[in-house]
């Protein structure tokens, strides 16, 4: 492993097709499994917890904490859930883990079930991703023709397309066979969780890092990126950057560094505008606070999220009003419909923005954009109501001049020429009704 | 009783809980009902479950991937999700609108293609994506489009 | 006992048991918190709605307070002083308001509108919303009872979580996503449950609401009056709501023993049968050229002058739906008056239950519950199968001996079941034995009228354990006390006359049952007491108008043995029975007064110590156990009919939705048992027939066209047929395809 630039996650997918058991163990694959199974169940979730691997799904809530809280004595199954329901705009990583080193997700499934006494793992795939799930599913099948299960049942889930399944209680849902609506926590799933039992539930990063934990050990990771938040991280980059695509990294590298130095810089020569570091559902960030280092605190300290660390990339092409609008409508179009202010205040959100970016609004809206901004802040059942608020509330409390520029002039001030201009929105193939023409 | 039912109450043993099947259950339906469910679809299923064909709607209702209306024989979506947008997907979709002659949302009149515009397909390192009866193409640009077309009517 | 906790609520200290939710305990502590989707009986709570955020001490998000449980220490600040609070539950009603109609005028709602009333205490005093609202075609007709507003729906899930978790019917969903999110039938196919009125009263908006009563009363122009339903045996506590002297629709008063808050349908919505085109208002006499309206005096003079005649060879047919007064002061006028002690009831009652009573509410409480008997408990007593679903959900295992239950019995196997229940080593017995809190259901004709289940109960030692105990489903709504104010009206034997010469019928039940008609036939004169000109019109000699339920005073007892009391809620546009039966007995030298407490008071000397009616009070309690009394040994059982190998049994079954008054709701026409033949998946099979098709079920001479319905769960070799569908049909039927 390159010291310089470890790769922990996605190593060795460059040179080889690990998505072959046999090329897997070449780079010794499953190698950790035979550790782990060798150790105590709380050794295992020890060095875990030692390594201080965070939750990579954008929560960063520790593993190891997570799976303390388990409950014990329940008298019912202890289920581990993964969640690959990546659907994060501007989040692909999850994706390549799925198809291009699926067998190190089934180590990391299969040490972990150890870790926390479960025989029973749920991999809930998003429906969209059918490639990956054929990967997956033939991977299983190599693993458990090699006898490596060990009496644990790996069952894949296919989602059928909603990014609110996403949310842990929405995917337990899901997974029950209910509608993708989140639960009310308390009680959280470490007590209450698949089919009532104490279920342990991470994203597909998080625990495909536990075999390299298991090799290295704790201690060996946590020389990787930063005291807060060891290890690497997957970086998606997209957007208006000249080479798109995931760069694994150490945490605690700045955005800067990712977006020249990793991702060859803006494309086209054009200027950076906006920043979005965590996928669309983070506040946005201007080109001075770039300097921050990519790591879950920091992020957090310069006003923003890690998230999915999904990092959008916005040039001067584009309409700030415009990419709220879009922004807007997926949350409208994802809204699971069960609390009142995600369900209502997204529809109302969208309304202002359309109002706003066909020059038909007034200041006095700019007030109100922020007023239903507060309203729905905090107060959602789950934090899908919390990241519909962040892209408008805080392009314009970054982009302000942008907003004003369209109410006063009547009109956007690109003219018709921004980048994003005219994309139409999925929420508007339905029914009139709900995509509501708006009077002045 | 039509094929599907042995085939999904095999699916009810995958988990604990036999309602868990209910995705799996409707994606079969749906394969074997051209691309859509019909009511007849999910009252196949309610069978199959043991619940009702409400219940079944209910759930189809609430994932985009399931299909309570009749779609063509192939399905064409194209991603405007921000990344994809920043990227130039509405010139993509222009051009898939203008070849097919269609809005997004609707079918070819002759049946074969239906068109839309989805979110994020988690494509975006390969912007614009465009995926293509499940198959991702990406990236596809504006230029691409007759190519891919007429290698999909082609594939017959 | 659960220990108690302490919190504090708006600065307010307050001690309530450690389980209790936070909504109950900010009540307890003289606090709102206000709530839409929150209703404890539909389930874990789901913060949905997000009207009760509230502030709690150590935790910077507001949280949903109707999910919180009240722990030690907990400081909990309302809207009432926090101002976070205050527009966290601000922002829920403007978001809630923001596409909400202005529907108020014109909306049934109005004026017993959680929504008004919550928006007035903590909504905002102006709209902010300026675009259009979401529209709807509007009502849409969910089925012909319930009408369905969508616009006007704040989607909470109420009447979504019912359908799922209570009446576990699944057939109101919410479909789609996000704003696109609407309530719906499959197919807008009609709501046909039995439990579908409850949305009605469940929805806190006016987006459901029921059909006939639509733009029918303002809530401050009516009166309510407290009284109890007799569709079935169970005997909800009932409002009816009463406008300009005419019941305009009856809402459940929720009894937590009986119905927890619950009615079915046939209890909510038959009401209207009392302003029935055919309903009867004055005398009727048979004279040469068919029926004629007579005076009352006339009316009596003739049923006097039948009665002497008669020499005491009289039988009285009872409904078992008569007030214990009525039924009291007819045996005293009958009995009393004439010598005239044959009496038949639609079936039998025993008091042998007494020794194992319990409220309804102990069966949610079990730990097992077994339940026989050929009937579906739901046909016989709607809300018991809604307190058995709540034991299954809350974790109880509830065993079914019938044809269709998870123990196949065949029609007319239960007392046998039971026999072999008791015997020792039976697996099942042997469960209820060593269980604390098990309870046993008869449901279904035969078995003494709970004779076998209270037998059953005495083997198995229920009378040492509080938490046993058994109950009998009757077809009847207060058969036992009927039989027993009968009884008690005179002290001689009841001996069937050889001939009769004047057959009394006593009520729309007894009118309408085929037993009965045929004693008619027997009988020289027939004298009946009903309410619908159609069900009598071709063979009673003399017909007096009766009243309805909802018409009368006096008391009833459901089928826990509790007794209850009923309020007249509207005049009847004839006199009261006790009125006319006064008057007649009086002829007789019988003093019976026209008065129900009056004559409450007299056959309580007799039957229960002397309470008063006054005592009863507007949720009655629940008398405790008595001693058990073995009952009368079973009479011989009927044999089994003998069929051939392409015969079925038949089984006919008494639907809940059904009878006279039901017959004259045309809302109510969709919730009738369809015409179908229920058969098992295997006798099916052999006769090559499938769910739908039309198919002739026969027996000597008669031939019935019905559709078959195939049910996996039914027993084999039975063919089950609604009553009302099953006319002449013998005991042995073919089916066979059409």
């Amino acid at each position: 492993m390159d010291a310089n630039n470890p790769i922990l996650l996605m190593a060795g997918t460059q040179e080889h097709d690990l998505t072959r058991l046999d090329e897997y163990r070449a780079v010794s694959g499953y190698k950790a499994l035979e550790r782990a199974r060798a150790l105590e169940p709380q050794a295992v979730m020890d060095e875990i917890s030692a390594a201080t691997l965070r939750g990579r799904g954008g929560a960063g809530f520790p593993m190891g904490r997570k799976a303390s809280l388990l409950a014990k004595g329940t008298g019912k199954p202890t289920y581990l859930v993964i969640n690959a329901d990546e659907s994060e705009p501007g989040a692909f990583k999850d994706r390549d883990v799925l198809r291009m080193t699926p067998h190190r997700l089934i180590e990391g499934c299969l040490i972990t079930a150890h870790g926390i006494g479960s025989k029973s793992v749920f991999i809930y795939i998003r429906g969209e991703y059918a490639h990956e799930f054929d990967v997956m599913r033939d991977a299983l099948e190599d693993a458990r023709t090699a006898g490596l299960l060990g009496g644990v049942t790996i069952v894949l889930h296919r989602g059928a397309g909603a990014y609110i399944c996403g949310e842990e209680t929405a995917l337990l849902e899901s997974l029950e066979g209910q509608r993708g609506q989140p639960r009310p926590r308390p009680p959280f799933p470490p007590v209450n969780g698949l089919y009532g039992a104490p279920t342990q539930i991470n994203n597909v990063s998080t625990i495909a890092l536990v075999p390299k934990i298991i090799e290295l050990g704790a201690a060996e990771f946590s020389k990787i990126g930063v005291p807060s938040a060891p290890g690497t991280a997957v970086f998606s980059l997209s957007g208006n950057v000249a080479e798109p695509g995931n760069y694994e990294r150490p945490l605690g590298t700045t955005l800067r560094e990712l977006i020249y130095d990793v991702a060859g810089g803006i494309a086209g020569g054009r200027e950076l505008k906006a920043v979005i570091p965590g996928g669309s559902s983070v506040p946005v960030l201007t080109p001075a606070e770039i300097d921050t280092p990519m790591d879950y605190d920091s992020i957090q300290a310069a006003g923003s999220f890690f998230g999915s660390a999904a990092i959008i990339v916005v040039d001067d092409r584009c309409c700030m009003v415009q990419l709220a609008l879009r922004a807007e409508q997926f949350y409208t179009h994802e809204s699971c419909g069960k609390c009142t202010p995600c369900r209502v205040g997204t529809r109302w959100l969208v309304q202002l923005l359309t109002k706003i970016e066909e020059g038909r609004g007034d200041r006095s809206d700019l007030d109100l954009l922020e007023g239903v901004c507060d309203r729905m802040l905090g107060k959602s059942l789950c934090a899908l109501g919390d990241f519909a608020v962040y892209p408008v509330a805080s392009y314009l409390e970054k982009y302000r001049g942008e907003f004003e520029a369209h109410v006063d002039g009547h009109g956007c001030p690109f003219g018709g020429a921004s980048s994003i201009e005219g994309t139409f929105a999925p929420i508007d193939q339905h029914a009139p009704n709900l995509a509501e023409t708006v009077h002045a | 009783m039509t094929q599907i039912y042995e085939r999904i109450r095999e699916l009810r043993r995958k988990y604990p809980q036999s309602r868990s099947a209910v995705m799996d259950a409707l994606r079969l339906a749906q394969t074997e009902h051209g691309g859509w469910l019909p009511p007849e679809a999910l009252r196949e299923v309610a069978d199959a479950l043991d619940v009702t064909p409400a219940y079944c709607h209910s759930i189809a209702s609430f994932y985009d991937m399931y299909h309570l209306e009749p779609v063509g024989k192939h399905m064409v979506e194209v991603c405007t999700n921000l990344s994809c947008a920043l990227a130039g997907a509405q010139a993509v979709l222009d051009a898939f609108a203008h070849e097919l002659g269609v809005r997004p949302g609707e079918t070819t009149d002759d049946g074969e293609m239906t068109l839309r515009a989805i979110e994020c397909a988690g494509g975006c390192g390969r912007a614009p994506v465009v995926v293509v009866d499940h198959v991702y193409h990406e990236p596809l640009r504006p230029e691409d489009v007759p190519g891919l077309l007429q290698e999909l009517r082609g594939r017959e | 006992m659960p220990d108690l906790v302490s919190l504090t609520v708006d600065d307010r200290v307050v001690q309530v048991p450690s389980n209790t939710g936070l909504v109950e305990a900010a009540l307890a502590a003289g606090v709102e918190i206000p709530v839409f989707c929150y209703e404890p009986r539909l389930g874990a709570p789901i913060g949905a709605c997000r009207m009760c955020l509230v502030e709690i001490e150590g935790i910077p998000k507001l949280q949903a307070g109707c999910t919180l449980t009240a722990i030690e220490g907990m400081v909990v600040r309302t809207a009432a002083t926090s101002a976070k609070a205050a527009d966290g539950q601000e922002s829920t009603l403007e978001f809630i308001l923001a596409n909400h109609p202005l529907d108020c005028p014109v909306c049934d709602k109005g004026g017993e509108c959680p929504l008004q009333d919550l928006t007035f205490r903590y909504g905002p005093g102006r709209t902010r919303m300026t675009f259009p609202k979401v529209t709807f075609d509007k009502p849409i007709p969910v089925s012909p009872l319930i009408a369905l507003d969508r616009e006007r729906c704040i989607l909470c899930y109420r009447c979504t979580r019912f359908s799922e978790e209570v009446a576990e019917d699944g057939l109101l969903i919410a479909r789609n996503r996000g704003a696109r999110s609407e309530i719906a039938t499959f197919e807008d196919e009609p709501y046909r449950s039995v439990f579908s009125g409850n949305v009605i009263e469940l929805c806190p908006v006016g987006a459901l609401t029921s059909s006939m009563y639509r733009f029918d009363a303002r809530p401050w122009e009516i009166q309510n009056v407290p009284t109890v339903c007799t569709g079935c045996a169970t005997g909800c506590n009932v409002t009816a709501t009463i406008r300009e002297g005419k019941v305009k629709r009856i809402l459940s008063r929720n009894h937590a023993e009986i119905d927890r808050g619950w009615l079915c349908d046939k209890g909510r919505f038959t009401y209207p049968h009392l302003l029935a085109r055919d309903r009867i208002t004055a005398p009727l006499q048979r004279g040469p050229k068919g029926l004629k309206e007579v005076s009352w005096d006339e009316a009596l003079d003739a049923a006097e002058e039948m009665l002497r005649e008669a020499e005491g060879a009289i039988v009285t047919a009872l409904s078992g739906s008569e007030t214990t007064e009525i039924a009291y002061a007819l045996g005293r006028l009958l009995r009393g008056g004439v010598g005239a002690h044959s009496a038949v009831l639609p079936e039998a009652t025993s008091d042998a239950l007494e020794a194992f009573r319990l409220p309804l509410s102990a069966i949610a409480e079990a730990e097992l519950v077994v339940v026989v008997g050929d009937d579906p408990v739901v046909e016989r007593a709607p809300i018991v199968d809604l307190w058995l679903k709540e034991a299954r959900r809350r974790g109880a295992e509830v065993v079914a001996c019938s044809p269709t239950g998870t123990v196949q019995v065949a029609p007319g196997g239960s007392a046998a079941l039971c026999q072999g229940i008791s015997a020792a080593g039976n697996e099942l017995g042997q469960r209820l034995r060593n269980a604390d809190r098990a309870v046993l259901v008869w449901s279904g004709p035969g078995g003494g009228g709970g004779a076998r289940i209270a037998e059953l109960a005495h083997e198995l030692g229920f009378e040492e354990k509080p938490g046993c105990g058994a109950f009998h489903l009757p077809v009847t709504p207060n058969g036992r006390a009927v039989a027993a104010a009968w009884s008690a009206s005179a002290d001689a034997d009841e001996t069937r006359p050889e001939t009769i010469s004047v057959l009394v019928v006593s009520g729309e039940d007894a009118a309408a049952d085929p037993g009965v008609r045929a004693l008619a036939e027997q009988a020289e004169r027939v004298i009946v007491v009903t309410m619908f000109h159609e069900l009598v019109g071709g063979w009673a000699d003399l017909i007096l108008p009766a009243t309805g339920a909802l018409e009368r005073d006096g008391t009833t007892m459901n089928l826990e043995g509790r007794l209850q009391r009923l309020r007249r809620a509207v005049a009847p546009p004839c006199p009261d029975e006790l009125a006319w039966i006064s008057k007649l007995a009086a002829r007789f030298d019988v003093e019976i007064s026209p008065h129900a407490s009056a004559v409450f008071a007299e056959l309580s000397e007799h039957l229960f110590q002397d309470l008063s009616m006054d005592e009863i009070g507007l949720r009655a309690a629940l008398p405790s156990r008595t001693a058990y009394e073995a009952p009368a040994p079973a009479a011989q059982p009927a044999s089994v009919p003998e069929h051939g190998a392409t015969e079925l049994r038949l089984q006919r079954y008494r639907a809940l939705i059904s009878g006279p008054a039901v017959e004259r709701v045309r809302e109510l026409e969709f919730q009738r048992p369809e015409r179908e033949v229920e058969i098992s998946a295997v006798d099916a099979r052999q006769r090559g027939i499938s769910s739908g098709d039309p198919v002739l079920v026969r027996s000597n001479g008669t031939s019935i066209e019905l559709r078959a319905r195939v049910n996996r769960r039914l027993v084999e070799g039975i063919a089950r047929v609604a009553e009302e569908h099953a006319a002449d049909l013998h005991a042995v039927v073919e089916v066979v395809k059409a």
